[in-house]
């Protein structure tokens, strides 16, 4: 029987291959290099469904392939994992990067854009490095492959490298997530020498040590006779660094809106649908160990909603289409953040899932746009445009729909599981309900700002002159958008939980199911364990879990709808006005991103004088002193060399004296004028 | 004899090409140092060596032969290598013929004189990483300041004499205090020791044949010479607070000689620290864990935040290899496996990603005429295959997962994290990665400035592409880190076989 | 019999008034005189402990002195002759390219 498992190396390779290929010869090939892309990344795709169906048939793979370096005191090693966790998520990056490539036919090629075989070798790269993260067996692996997608993210983010702007929003992108890789880094470093071991599945792997280090079965080490939960805490805050930077959390979001500077298909599938996904996808990855510390699940939980919020504020006020997407992007992977701190797991991956399809569909709809409107971003330059771009305006809408959480679309029932899940077990964790709360106040501000975008570029009238006559789009836009905006609609069937419990419709949580490896899976890695061994208990309001489902549906479904109306009542007219003014000074700060920035760039500068300060030290003490010594040594010599008269008498004279010295000294030691 | 004939030839091949005319010096310079290097890699594949060369291993194409008496101890010729030299010497060999091949665009007067001296460096590079003996040994280390002093001296930049002299001066200051420092190691040994064969002395120590020297006590002339050494080849290496040497003379030194005193050079110091001070004193080194350590720190800390404030690119890759070396300072005195092993790996990893960045700049200031950050920007529009090696040789530098940066780093990382010999170890490591966000800040940002954005150039030079000869050097280079970062065992399997027993010389009840 | 010390003081005497010779003069010539008298005190003694000991050993080595002494003079004259003609003069103060 042929192996699925056997071509997952291959699932990871043939995008590089196609790196290879447009970055050795992509000159010379039609399109850029394009169709190897597609090629490689449709093959990809359909290996990934061959081998998310072979888990579905039972089997799952954990499999050292490579040894990087060995050592006696731990081996580091790249292996795959394929369960149904990562299984699910290759087919998400493939899929997602099979349609980019389709649709940078339509955005990059049909632009007449340059250096097209570096962008094409760029995405090849990115979703090789992806995929690569997303079967890494080991912590070491996925941080690998993690920092590979970071260098991605800077190259296609600076692919416009003759501009000022996108280079700077690389540096800082790049920066930004550095910073959250360095406590990843140390992370990674602390778990060899706490197990010996960074796996993420079987007996020897680091979860399962943790788990049994707890019931106090296993021994390992912890540095200065720190407690154990305590260091357990402090390792599980270290790795979340990296994803607090890569999914851009705050406060390490601000990279992500300046991000946008990047071609906007690499918007749609780095910055919204895979990159700042593997942060999220990474707590996933190893939620064994985060179940075992209830203080870092509170953090992760607090954070997610705090994000969540704090990002959706800052989309209310944003001109500019790809900016209102980013601000969104943010405030979505902070409930999914919320959900994992909250012990919904499968909550979290179902809005991963779902996120990725409509998000990937918005940036590709705004792309739409944007090639219609000449390259021109401003939402107050647009209008009106629904009945030229109806392709583009309905899958927007469908995509738009789901960003909002209005029923039925996917991210109604994946925002409404997250948000149950934290409000069961925030009943009784005051952190979690805070986080909670947080997350349910974001449900009308993001409809609010979904609805103004799709108001303000599809409906009224026409703007300016381009919005009036915008360029048309072909097919390898619409493609993308029509299969994209099919799985914005339906992708919440796979996990109607809300529906099963209401109504006792048994087996229809698909997504539950399979990530609890009731098709297959390892050991260990199923969110049965996990809620077992996670901290959480369930409480409930009126009417047991029936009524607090329909009330919390009922509640965020009501205030989205909020959102939405105000959003048609400010917005959905022929001509628009702002309405910002009512917010008098909180404008300024949120269109200013609450001065975030600002305090960024003030530390980078900050930095760069203690820098200068440290290299006035540097020339002023550390090498005067080295001059110094050569300095006294040249001053001292340049005295002593005036004896050196050069008239020979004096020479003479010298000798004379030195010889009646000698005489006198020996004379007077010698004792011989006693 | 192989190692014999390696030396032997390369220092023929340095007279050779004295004599030849400038016309031809370079590429025959070039066709000769190739002989080194397939010399090395089949030494390479004929490598038989196990353990650690000082302290009892297999050593590889050993060849020992009685060659002068001092004081009742003898001198001899005493070469071999173990898996921490061979990667060092590979190196070399590798480094030369393309450090060769970059200076025929910027070198262009006393070509056979330059190119002769080259060699001649390179002989002496190879003398001092395989000489078992110190007498020998110190000859080597000596011999290779002269064609360093007279490269930097007659074809550097403006401030050549400046740098040259301070180099010269301050290097060879250190190692009197280190030949002190070993000396009274070895006069403290008394009669336990017949030669100056380091081997011997590394056993002699081990089994407790320090005497008294003048009275004073063997610990206390242990300490001493430790301190003496670790003084000496400190400046070599060079660590904060004796590193001012280094962008000095790398800034004026032209480029190719950059990329040898970056990528060989300052190796010299480490490899002298992990032989003498950790290997042969390792209880001492032990001891003085905490202050070592807190040296590594600071250099790494230190050094990258002067390249941060640094304007010339030049200067900004010196001060970032002072604080690359740091990491090797602490990778040494943790005495793990990975620690020493990794440290190891780092001098290669650094040896290529740092001659890589230096003729990268090179190449850039050979069109430009000018090193400064403020005086170019978007340089990405003319030069594209060459700045696309320099920026991955950039992400290199910053540790980027897959190149050889990153394996030594995190080789270090991961040995030092939960090192038991060193208290206090989590702190030093976590403090020492943050390095990893500074490199990450001073060249992402000095790439901005220069490499991308709109054209411009304040000098009056036309910029075109860099010719062949230029970039393939740099093509090859950056093909060896990847490799190595893609399989650092070709070089970590005997590394670490070669460090285990360094760490396993710590003895227990210190 | 003479007693060596006078010898000695006699010898010293020569030898002092010849360097008080070298100290004093700027004229090659007289430098070059004033040598020979310093040398031939060291001939004097040479001879007197010769005469003293009975050993013929100071004379011989006198002799070698004297032959050393008539070099010299050659050599003297000949370096006179350059600084004559490198400097038109044989004032030994005024070459002082040494210094330094």
């Amino acid at each position: 029987m042929v192996n699925a498992f056997a071509y997952v190396p291959a699932v990871v390779l043939l995008p590089f291959v196609s790196f290879l290929v447009a970055l050795g010869a992509g000159r010379y090939l039609p399109k850029g290099g394009a169709f190897g892309g597609i090629a490689a990344t449709a093959g990809s795709f359909l290996l990934s469904v061959w081998v998310a169906a072979t888990v579905a048939g039972g089997r799952a793979y954990n499999e050292t392939v490579y040894t990087w370096a060995g050592g006696d005191q731990f081996e580091l090693t790249f292996g795959l994992l394929v369960d149904p966790l990562s299984a699910l998520m290759l087919v998400i990056v493939t899929l997602v990067a099979l349609l980019v490539h389709v649709f940078s036919l339509g955005y990059m090629n049909d632009e007449g854009e340059t250096g097209l075989p570096r962008y094409y070798a760029g995405l090849g790269l990115f979703t090789a490095s992806m995929l690569g993260f997303v079967v890494a067996d080991n912590l070491l692996m996925a941080f690998m492959f993690f920092e590979l997608v970071g260098l991605c993210s800077y190259l296609l983010i600076g692919f416009h490298f003759r501009e000022p702007g996108p280079p700077s929003a690389a540096k800082k992108a790049f920066l930004v997530t550095r910073f959250g890789d360095y406590f990843f880094l140390v992370g990674v470093v602390a778990v060899f020498a706490t197990f010996g071991t960074a796996a993420f599945a079987g007996d020897g792997s680091f979860p399962a040590l943790a788990e049994a280090a707890l019931e106090g079965s296993a021994d390992v080490w912890t540095p200065g006779g720190l407690e154990l939960g305590t260091w357990l805490t402090v390792v599980g805050l270290l790795v979340l660094g990296g994803v607090v930077g890569k999914s851009a959390q705050f406060p390490l979001h601000t990279w992500l809106p300046d991000a946008m500077e990047g071609p906007t298909p690499v918007s749609a599938l780095i910055h919204a649908a895979t990159m700042v996904a593997a942060g999220v996808y990474l707590v996933a990855r190893m939620y064994g160990f985060y179940a075992l510390t209830p203080t870092t699940l509170g953090v992760i939980a607090f954070i997610g909603g705090f994000t969540a919020l704090f990002a959706a504020t800052m989309g209310v006020v944003k001109d500019e289409l790809k900016q209102v997407l980013a601000y969104s992007t943010i405030s979505q992977y902070g409930y999914m953040m919320l959900a994992l701190g909250a012990g919904g797991y499968v909550a979290a991956v179902f809005h991963l899932t779902t996120h990725a399809f409509f998000k990937a569909l918005l940036f590709l709809g705004a792309g739409s746009v944007i090639i219609a409107m000449h390259h021109n971003e401003d939402m107050w330059d647009m209008g009106g445009l629904k009945s030229k771009l109806p392709v583009t305006y309905y899958t927007f809408l469908a995509g738009s729909l789901a960003l909002a959480g209005i029923f039925p679309f996917a991210g109604f029932w994946s925002k409404d599981e997250v948000l149950y899940e934290a409000l069961v077990h925030g009943l009784n964790d005051p952190l979690l309900l805070g986080g909670y709360l947080m997350g349910l106040l974001a449900v009308p501000v993001t409809a609010f700002y979904t609805f103004r975008m799709v108001f303000l570029t599809f409906h009224g009238d026409p703007r300016t002159e381009t919005a009036r006559d915008p360029e048309p789009v072909r097919w390898n836009v619409k493609g993308p958008l029509m299969v994209l905006g099919t799985l914005a609609v339906g992708t919440g069937l796979i996990n109607m939980v809300p529906v099963q419990k209401v109504f006792g419709l048994e087996g229809i949580d698909y997504l539950h199911r399979w990530l609890d490896n009731e098709w297959g899976g390892i050991a260990g890695l199923s969110s049965h364990h996990y809620a077992d061994i996670g901290p959480y208990s369930s409480g409930y309001l009126v009417g047991g879990e029936t009524g607090t489902v329909l009330v919390g549906a009922a509640v965020s479904l009501g205030l989205a709808l909020a959102g939405l109306g105000l959003a048609w009542r400010f917005y959905n007219v022929a001509s628009p006005t702002e309405h910002t003014a009512a917010l008098g000074g909180i404008k300024d700060v949120l269109y200013n991103n609450y001065y975030l920035d600002e305090l960024q760039v003030w530390i980078a500068y900050r930095t760069a004088d203690i820098a200068g300060g440290a290299d006035t030290f540097d020339q002023g003490i550390i090498d005067g002193v080295v001059n110094g010594i050569s300095s006294v040594s040249l001053a001292g010599g340049g005295r002593i060399r005036r004896i050196q008269t050069g008239v020979v008498s004096e020479y003479a004279a010298m000798l004379t004296l030195g010889l009646i010295a000698l005489l006198v000294v020996l004379g007077v030691g010698g004792g011989w004028f006693l | 004899m192989i190692l014999e004939a390696l030396i032997a030839f390369t220092f023929l091949a340095a007279l050779v090409v004295l004599l030849a005319p400038d016309a031809w010096a370079g590429r025959l310079a070039f066709a000769l140092s190739a002989v080194p290097f397939a010399g090395s890699l089949y030494a390479w594949s004929q490598f038989d060596g196990a353990g650690n060369a000082l302290t009892g291993g297999t050593i590889a194409f050993e060849s020992q032969f009685e060659w002068i008496e001092v004081g009742g101890r003898s001198v001899s010729w005493f070469v071999g290598l173990d898996g921490i030299s061979l990667p060092l010497v590979v190196l070399t060999t590798f480094l030369v013929p393309l450090a060769i091949v970059s200076a025929w665009t910027p070198i262009d007067t006393r070509q056979s004189q330059f190119y002769g001296l080259m060699l001649f460096m390179e002989a002496n590079l190879l003398g001092v990483f395989t000489a078992l003996d110190f007498f020998l040994w110190f000859v080597f280390w000596e011999a290779v300041l002269v064609p360093m002093y007279f490269l930097i001296g007659v074809w550097g930049g403006p401030r050549r004499k400046y740098a040259a002299i301070k180099f010269f001066v301050y290097t060879n200051a250190a190692s009197l205090l280190m030949f002190i420092g070993f000396m009274s190691l070895v006069f403290a040994l008394g009669d336990s020791v017949s030669s100056f064969a380091l081997p011997e002395i590394t056993a002699a120590i081990a089994n407790g044949g320090l005497g008294e020297w003048f009275g004073i006590a063997p610990g206390t002339v242990a300490l001493g010479a430790f301190l003496a050494m670790f003084a000496g080849f400190a400046v070599k290496v060079p660590v904060v607070p004796v590193h001012t040497w280094l962008p000095d003379a790398h800034v004026e030194a032209p480029t190719p000689v950059s990329v040898l005193l970056a990528g060989v050079l300052l190796k010299m110091g480490t490899y002298a620290l992990l032989r003498y001070n950790f290997t042969m004193l390792p209880n001492q080194a032990s001891a003085l864990a905490i202050p070592i350590a807190a040296i590594a720190v600071i250099s790494v800390i230190y050094g990258a935040m002067l390249a941060l404030a640094q304007k010339d690119l030049k200067r900004i890759v010196a001060y970032s290899s002072v604080s690359s070396m740091g990491y090797v300072i602490l990778g040494l005195v943790v005495f793990t496996e990975y620690g020493v092993g990794g440290a190891t790996f780092q001098m290669v990893a650094h040896g290529l990603i740092s001659g890589l960045m230096f003729m990268a700049v090179g190449v850039v200031y050979n069109a430009t005429h000018t090193r400064m950050v403020g005086d170019m920007a978007g340089m990405a529009d003319r030069m594209p295959i060459t700045v696309g090696i320099l920026v991955a040789g950039a992400f290199g530098y910053m540790g980027l997962p897959l190149m050889a940066g990153f394996a030594g780093e995190f080789f270090i990382f991961v040995g030092a994290f939960g090192a038991p010999s060193l208290p206090y170890a989590p702190a030093f490591t976590a403090l020492a990665m943050f390095g990893i966000v500074i490199v990450a800040g001073y060249l992402l940002s000095a790439m901005q400035k220069t490499l991308f954005g709109p054209f411009r150039l304040e000098t009056d030079y036309e910029v075109g592409r860099a010719p062949v000869h230029d970039v393939a050097p740099l093509a090859v280079l950056l093909a060896a880190i990847i490799v190595l970062g893609v399989a650092p065992d070709v070089f970590f399997e005997m590394i670490r076989d070669a460090a285990i027993p360094v760490v396993e010389g710590v003895s227990a009840d210190v | 019999m003479v007693p060596p010390e006078w010898y000695l003081l006699l010898a010293a005497g020569v030898f002092c008034i010849g360097l008080f010779g070298v100290l004093t003069r700027n004229d090659a010539l007289y430098f070059l005189m004033s040598v020979e008298l310093m040398m031939n005190a060291a001939n004097i003694n040479f001879v007197a402990f010769a005469l003293y000991y009975g050993d013929l050993t100071g004379q011989v080595f006198a002799l070698f002195v004297i032959a050393l002494a008539a070099a010299e003079v050659a050599i003297g004259i000949g370096i006179i002759l350059v600084l004559y003609r490198n400097f038109g003069d044989i004032d030994v103060t005024v070459p002082t390219e040494m210094r330094w």
